[in-house]
This record gives C-alpha cells, sequence and structure tokens, in this order.
C-alpha cells in the first residue's frame, strides 16, 4: 500500500543518495554535510521546544558527544565503530543526570542554566589539557573501511567526502526515523500538549518532568551523536566551536524554517542558512553580522519561518464550516 | 596582612561593578521580561566611548562619563523602539525576546571587532597616586571607582523606591496588566527599564576602563552577569548586590592564588551547588522575577 | 469520597482557604458557592494537586492525597474543568478530548513508540471512544474544529468532554455555565446529570444560583476561606448568614 507521502520521501531520499554523484566537487559535498548535521541539531532544539524547554546549550551536547569519541578513539584506542555508539551512551547517561537537574529549575530557571552549561563546557574542554586545552584535539581517526558486499570497501578519507557523506545521511535518516516515531506516539501527543498548555496536559495526568526530562535526554542524545559524527569526520575538535555562537547559529536554522515543523523546518532552515553564506560570498568575520541580522529580521518579520507562511496561505483558503453561535 | 586588605579592596571595586551590571540586567528581565543576552555589549560601549573621547580627543574623564552612560541608553532606546517593542506583546514572546537579543549581540559584538580590531587598549590614570590607609595603599582610582559605583547604586535604590517612576516601573514587573489600568504606560516603562538599564551597563563600563584594559571581547561578561544574577536569584535587587559582591571577593582571591580559568570554574562549581540547595538563589526568588 | 480537614492555604499572608472541614459523599452533585475570593477556585486548586495545602489534609476514598501532584492525582481519579477556557487551542476537537484518554493507555511506553499492531489497535479504539464522548455531549458534528475557533458555551462544554475522558470518579466542575445562555445553561444543566447518572461524583462551582438549585443535591457556602453554611438547597435559600454574605460583599463594593 504505497500512499503519496511514501513516495515522496522515498523520492526525497534516493536524490539525497545521488547527490554527491552529480556534485562531485569535495567542498559542495562538504557544505552538504554540514547542512545534515545542523539540520539534525535544528530538529533537536525543536524537540525541547515543544515541551517548553528553551534549550541555550545544544552545541555543548554536541560538543560532549564529540569529545567523548575522540577521547575513547585516540586515548583508550577503540575502533571508530565502537567509540561511535559509546559516545551516545555517555551523553545519555550525562544528559540523564544534568537534566534532571535543569528541568527541575522549571522553565525560566532552564533557560538561564543551559546557557550558563553551554558556557561552562567550553570553558572545561579549554582549561583542562587532558583535553588537549584551548588548541584542541588534532588528527582523530576516521572510521575503518566497511566492506560492502561486491563492491570492496568503503574507505574514509580526508580526500574523497562522498563516504562520510553516505554516513551522514544514513544517521540523518536514523535520526528522523526514530524523532517522528516518538512524535507519533502518545509520547509525541503528550509533548505537544505540555507546550500547548502545560496545566490542562497536567490535569489530564501527564507528568511534566518526566515528559520533558525524556526529550531531554533524546535531544541531547541525537546532538551528541552527531557530534561523535563531526569529531571522526572533521579530525580536529576546538573548544571554540561548541560555545553559545554554535547555539544561537542552530535556533536560527530551526526558527528560519518555522518551529511548527519539527522536521522539515530544520532542514530548509540549515539548507539556506548554510548556502546563502556561500553564494553572497560572506567571509567568516562578516557572517556573525549577517547571522545576526536575519535573527532581528526574522523575529519581526517572520516568527513562524518560511514554511509557516504555508500555513498562512492554507487558512486563507477555507474559510470555517460553523457558523451558528448557538447550541441547538 | 596588607595583601590580604589588598585583595579585599580590589574584590570590593570589582564587585561593585558586578553589582551594578546585575542590577542592570534584573532591570531588563525582571520588568521586560527580556532575557537580554546582548547586554555585555553596552558595558563594552561605555568603555570604548570613554576611551575613544579620552585618547584621540583628550576629552576629560568626567564628561566622557556622562557621554558613556548617556550613549547606551539611547542606543537602548533605539533598539526597544525598533525591534523589542513589536514582540513584547505578541505569543512565544520569551523565546523571540531571547533570540532577538542574541541576534543583536553576534551584531554588535562583531561589529565591535571590526571597527575596533582585536587590540586591548589601555587608558592612562585619571587621577594618580595613592592613599594610605593605616599602611595600606590603594590608588585613588580604586578609590573613585569605589564611591562612583556605591554613589550610583544608591541613586538607583533612590529611583526605584522613591520616584513614581520607579513605582511605575514596579507595578509593572509585578502584573502589567493591572498596572495599565492604573494610566501606567507599559510600553513608556519598558522603554525607561531598557534604556536605565543600558545606562548602568554604559557607566559600568566607563568606570571600568582606566582601571582595567579595554577590550573588544569585554561582551563577555555577560555571562558572569547572568550567574551572578542566578546565583542572587533573578530579579531580586538585594540578591544582585549579595552576590555580586561574592563575585567581586571570589575573582579577587581566585586570581591571586590560582590560574584564572580554574577560579571561573570554582565559581561556577560553586553555583551549582548553591543552586541545587536553593534554587531560587541565595534571595530565595527565581520564578517570581519581581522587584524586590 | 472526598473528605477535608482543617484545610488551610495561606497566600502571602492572606489565608484562601481556612480551616476547611469539607465532606463530599459519593455521587453526589455538591455545589460549593460564595462570593468571589471566598475560596473555591483555591479550594480546587488545592484537591487537584496543583498547589500543595499549607496545613490540614485532602482524604480521597480514606487515602490522603493532599502532598499529591497533579498528574498523580489525576491518576487517582479526581479531574477538573478550569474557570478560564483551558483547551488545547491549536489542536481539533476531537483532538483534545482523545488527548483526554492519554492516561487509559494500557499498552507499554516502548511499544507504543514501536508503533506495534497492539498499540495501534489501542490508539485506534480510544480515537473512536473520542468520537463517541462527543456523541455524548452533543458535539460530534464538531469534532475537526479548531478549538481556538469554538464559540464560548461550546468551549466551556469542550473542557467537560476532556475531564470526562479520563475516567474520572470525582469530577470539580468550576464556573462550567459562566457566560452561557438560557438554552445552552439548561443543556449544560441537562449534561452534568448525565454524567451523574455514569456513577460519577460531581463538586460544582457555580455563581448562576438557578443552576445550583436546580442541580444540586447538597450545598456548602463559604467566605473567606471557611465554610458558612452546609445544607439542601431550601435550607441554603432561606439561610440568613448565606444572604448577608453576599450582600455584605455588595454593600462593601458600594462603599468603596
Amino acid at each position: 500500500m504505497l500512499s503519496r507521502k511514501f513516495i515522496y520521501i522515498i523520492l526525497v531520499i534516493v536524490i539525497l543518495a545521488l547527490l554527491p554523484l552529480v556534485v562531485r566537487n569535495p567542498y559542495y559535498i562538504h557544505l552538504f554535510i554540514m547542512v545534515g548535521i545542523n539540520a539534525i541539531l535544528a530538529m533537536t532544539f525543536i524537540l525541547m521546544l515543544r515541551t517548553g524547554l528553551i534549550c541555550l546549550g545544544i552545541a555543548a551536547f554536541w560538543g560532549i558527544g564529540a569529545y567523548a569519541s575522540a577521547m575513547l578513539s585516540m586515548k583508550l584506542g577503540l575502533p571508530v565503530w565502537l567509540s561511535l555508539p559509546a559516545a551516545a551512551v555517555i551523553t545519555a547517561i550525562i544528559a540523564a543526570f544534568i537534566g534532571a537537574f535543569l528541568v527541575k529549575q522549571g522553565g525560566f530557571g532552564f533557560i538561564i542554566q543551559t546557557l550558563a552549561f553551554g558556557f561552562i563546557i567550553v570553558l572545561i574542554f579549554g582549561t583542562f589539557q587532558v583535553f588537549g586545552g584551548y588548541v584542541g584535539i588534532v588528527g582523530i581517526s576516521h572510521p575503518e573501511p566497511i566492506p560492502i558486499p561486491f563492491v570492496g570497501s568503503m574507505t574514509f578519507t580526508s580526500i574523497s567526502k562522498m563516504p562520510f557523506y553516505y554516513l551522514m545521511l544514513f544517521l540523518a535518516l536514523l535520526m528522523v526515523l526514530i524523532l517522528t516515531a516518538f512524535y507519533s506516539s502518545t509520547a509525541g501527543r503528550a509533548w505537544r500538549a505540555i507546550g500547548l498548555s502545560a496545566h490542562l496536559a497536567e490535569s489530564l495526568g501527564m507528568n511534566l518532568f518526566n515528559y520533558r526530562l525524556l526529550a531531554f535526554i533524546i535531544a541531547s542524545t541525537i546532538a551528541g551523536l552527531m557530534g561523535s559524527f563531526f569529531a571522526h569526520y572533521f579530525g580536529t575538535l576546538v573548544p571554540g566551536s561548541f560555545g553559545p555562537f554554535k547555539t544561537i547559529n542552530v535556533h536560527v536554522y530551526a526558527i528560519l524554517g518555522g518551529i511548527n515543523f519539527p522536521i522539515l523546518g530544520p532542514v530548509i532552515g540549515s539548507l539556506i542558512m548554510t548556502l546563502v553564506p556561500e553564494f553572497l560570498r560572506i567571509t567568516e568575520g562578516v557572517e556573525p553580522i549577517f547571522t545576526g541580522i536575519i535573527m532581528i529580521l526574522l523575529v519581526l518579520f517572520l516568527p513562524d519561518g518560511l514554511l509557516g507562511l504555508t500555513r498562512l496561505w492554507q487558512r486563507r483558503g477555507k474559510p470555517s464550516e460553523n457558523t451558528s453561535h448557538h447550541m441547538n | 596582612m596588607s595583601i590580604l586588605i589588598q585583595l579585599i579592596v580590589d574584590g570590593l571595586a570589582m564587585g561593585l561593578v558586578y553589582v551594578l551590571l546585575a542590577s542592570g540586567f534584573n532591570l531588563i528581565i525582571g520588568i521586560s521580561r527580556i532575557l537580554f543576552i546582548a547586554y555585555g555589549e553596552f558595558y563594552m560601549l561605555g568603555a570604548w566611548i570613554i576611551w575613544s573621547l579620552m585618547i584621540p580627543l583628550k576629552v576629560p574623564f568626567f564628561f566622557a562619563l556622562i557621554a558613556a552612560t548617556i550613549a547606551p541608553a539611547i542606543l537602548g532606546a533605539i533598539v526597544y523602539q525598533v525591534i523589542f517593542r513589536y514582540i513584547q506583546f505578541k505569543e512565544q514572546q520569551f523565546l523571540t525576546n531571547i533570540v532577538a537579543a542574541m541576534g543583536l549581540m553576534m551584531l554588535m559584538s562583531q561589529a565591535t571587532l571590526f571597527i575596533v580590531g582585536t587590540e586591548s587598549r589601555g587608558i592612562p590614570s585619571v587621577i594618580r597616586g595613592m592613599v594610605n590607609v593605616g599602611g595600606i595603599r590603594i590608588s585613588y582610582e580604586k578609590v573613585m571607582l569605589i564611591g562612583l559605583t556605591l554613589g550610583v547604586i544608591i541613586g538607583l535604590h533612590l529611583l526605584l523606591q522613591r520616584t513614581k517612576i520607579g513605582r511605575a516601573m514596579r507595578a509593572v514587573s509585578f502584573n502589567p496588566d493591572v498596572a495599565a489600568l492604573q494610566a501606567v504606560n507599559a510600553n513608556l516603562v519598558y522603554l525607561g527599564t531598557m534604556a536605565v538599564g543600558c545606562a548602568l551597563a554604559g557607566f559600568a563600563g566607563g568606570v571600568m576602563a582606566p582601571v582595567f584594559a579595554v577590550s573588544p571581547k569585554m561582551g563577555g561578561v555577560t555571562l558572569l552577569i547572568i550567574l551572578v544574577v542566578m546565583l542572587g536569584g533573578v530579579g531580586s535587587m538585594p540578591g544582585a548586590i549579595l552576590s555580586g559582591l561574592i563575585l567581586g571577593q571570589i575573582l579577587s582571591f581566585g586570581q591571586y592564588f590560582l590560574e584564572s580559568g580554574v577560579a571561573q570554574i570554582i565559581f561556577f562549581a560553586a553555583i551549582a551547588i548553591i543552586l541545587y540547595f536553593k534554587p531560587g538563589g541565595l534571595s530565595g526568588q527565581a520564578q517570581q522575577i519581581s522587584l524586590q | 469520597m472526598l473528605e477535608a480537614i482543617k484545610l488551610t492555604k495561606y497566600f502571602g499572608g492572606l489565608a484562601a482557604v481556612n480551616e476547611l472541614n469539607l465532606i463530599v459523599n459519593q455521587n453526589e452533585i455538591l455545589g460549593l458557592i460564595g462570593p468571589n475570593g471566598a475560596g473555591k477556585t483555591t479550594f480546587f486548586n488545592v484537591v487537584s494537586g496543583f498547589f500543595p495545602p499549607t496545613s490540614g489534609r485532602v482524604l480521597f476514598e480514606g487515602r490522603d492525597i493532599s502532598q499529591l501532584e497533579a498528574h498523580d492525582i489525576a491518576h487517582r481519579g479526581i479531574s477538573r474543568t478550569f474557570q478560564a477556557s483551558t483547551l488545547f487551542m491549536k489542536l481539533s476537537v476531537l483532538d483534545n478530548v482523545f488527548t483526554g484518554y492519554h492516561m487509559s493507555y494500557r499498552t507499554g511506553f516502548l511499544k507504543r513508540v514501536l508503533h506495534t499492531p497492539l498499540a495501534r489497535k489501542e490508539e485506534e479504539g480510544f480515537k473512536q471512544k473520542a468520537l463517541e464522548t462527543l456523541k455524548f455531549m452533543g458535539m460530534a458534528s464538531l469534532k475537526d474544529e479548531l478549538a481556538a475557533n469554538l464559540p464560548h458555551g461550546y468551549q466551556r462544554t469542550l473542557g467537560i468532554a476532556m475531564a470526562l475522558a479520563t475516567n474520572p470518579k470525582l469530577l470539580l466542575l468550576d464556573e462550567p455555565a459562566t457566560g452561557m445562555n438560557l438554552n445552552e445553561k439548561k443543556a449544560v444543566i441537562d449534561l452534568i446529570r448525565r454524567i451523574r447518572d455514569m456513577g460519577i461524583t460531581i463538586i460544582l462551582v457555580e455563581h448562576d444560583m438557578k443552576v445550583v438549585m436546580d442541580l444540586c443535591d447538597r450545598i456548602i457556602v463559604l467566605n473567606f476561606g471557611q465554610k458558612i453554611a452546609e445544607g439542601l438547597p431550601e435550607e441554603i435559600k432561606s439561610n440568613r448568614e448565606v444572604v448577608e454574605a453576599y450582600l455584605g460583599k455588595e454593600e462593601s463594593k458600594n462603599a468603596a
């Protein structure tokens, strides 16, 4: 039974899979890899936002996953394919403990303390030499080659980005699958309910703390997993790249796409914000200014994001059918 | 012994500046409910105004200080009128305020880097000489710093408690709807709050500039201020005073005895522990967000 | 069924509920009336777990629920409606009621996330039940309408529908008839009677005296957080203290 939606999805996946064969330039493939990572990070932000948690420290868990995987593979000598999931597990455990503390603080306390947490993580990575200090970690190993039946093996080198692209695609699709599964289950409905009216949700028996903590842990673990991928892809980790600037960028991706669209919004937002500066030839120095202006414009003129415009379109088309105002 | 007093005085000087900054930040978050992440940039603006008026233009310190207080206030008011005013009364207000503030921060911080470069500058002493207090030598500059900041803090307290404007501000922080019934124009209050808050930041930057160096990275103080505010209890003025002073002392002693990074981590750890046991901060008031 | 023992709730220096002793009997409709600020909504908030009491206890079916949180109390079988229209405004009417069945799921959490056939069947079942509840309330035709678009009267009954979906033993109705015209009020009265016939106990806070007299088996009158009268509707009607309590509020309003 193939519904239209299913066909669209398959089509999109095929296009994404064929992309690197069409776009041969490794620099562009790198961009698309970053688009993928950023999109997933933005999705985790929206996940937490749905339940009423505004997380200002997403980059922190991204960084925890990255550093964890780097340390595991370099200091403990674990093969990369083992350190990737292990790093995700470590991130999940840390998220569980820290999350319990943060979520308990209530909405406002959560916001401020995730902000502080974001700063503190950078400080920790930078201060202690075991993490390489402010210079960071260099030369992180790439994943070991995977044997593919009939084709040979797929090696991960720094030169050809294609295998990394496919790995990223695989991880991203997996994350989207997991997120969708949760969103369409009672957990997802509970998150939505809590975000719309926490009091009402509580009176219907939903444990706010548990659901919020769940969202936090899932979001942070996914961010951590993408972080560990990033570590083995990029090869170098610098503490500064895991700080508030990164978190702010993630926010922009989410809001530009539209925070009411948990999967599609981040993809669009991330795509635009990663590719547009390239086309406009915006240098690294100017980029924060560009981002800052976009943020202010977004918030003033387009708070529902680009996809939010489509909703406006829909609403204009359908007049309400119920015109009587009293019960019979 | 004299080193001890020296450190305490240093801590007092720094602490009072943090009290100023924390108070301004508390005003903005307590009354306008804006988590003003760009606040540190106005502090930096004040410092740079002092530098650019005093060094190339040879403006005397006190006039420069006045400019350093007023210019950020005007900029803050403009920013409010152009940006935040439209967000204040819509839904998802808290998130959009934060995003706007973050955008502003990125803009201002990067723009500053472009304009002044990455180097720190120094300002020659405004008042030379040291005063001798019971065998301990304290620079006149530090005394002036302490005196000025104390004066402004007291002035702020009087403004909030004794004047009509102050009462209007406190009314709006409690309950904007009820305040509106009493003919308090909420928008005007928000505008004024932003102006006053930014003025405090600019003044703090201006007063700090001669004593410490002026750097384009000064905006980073925002994090410290947020922690101070958290420690004291968000929105609580007495809490801000207490925790600002504490931070001053910790930094002063910490920088002397330990590596600088470690001192900060200790401060953070201490805050985390205190907040674990007292989520409302020292004054016990995180969620209320009211100016008491 | 429900018993409040010396229940007290202070806000700052003010006692909104002051040493209140109250008993609610099984399957009765108890009316809770009193002037504004008498403590009725605070009482609801404490019983339903949104505020912890300052002192005193609340017993439900013999067990102490005073320190339980709101969601636990919902699981115990107490549901409530809210004074202002508290609904999931961005969801459809059907989705609103459907959310009410949240507590009733039997399949395990993991199975629900994995969307096993069993879980999906249960979900379909609750969607059906939600539809039936809407039919019971006479709102089935509105099922796809956005909650925010409903006229006020329907919003109130939607709130009741959601509370019903939780399969409560005790239902706290906070001013269900407010803002309704005569026909709507008649429908609500009929609805509440039918709810009671299902075996549910009801506490009703309401300002419209006709509704109260018509529906309630028993009435308790509160003023300044304390019980000033208790009895059958006819007794309360002619109770001098009650009249004074209401009139007294009028007089002090005129004097101010």
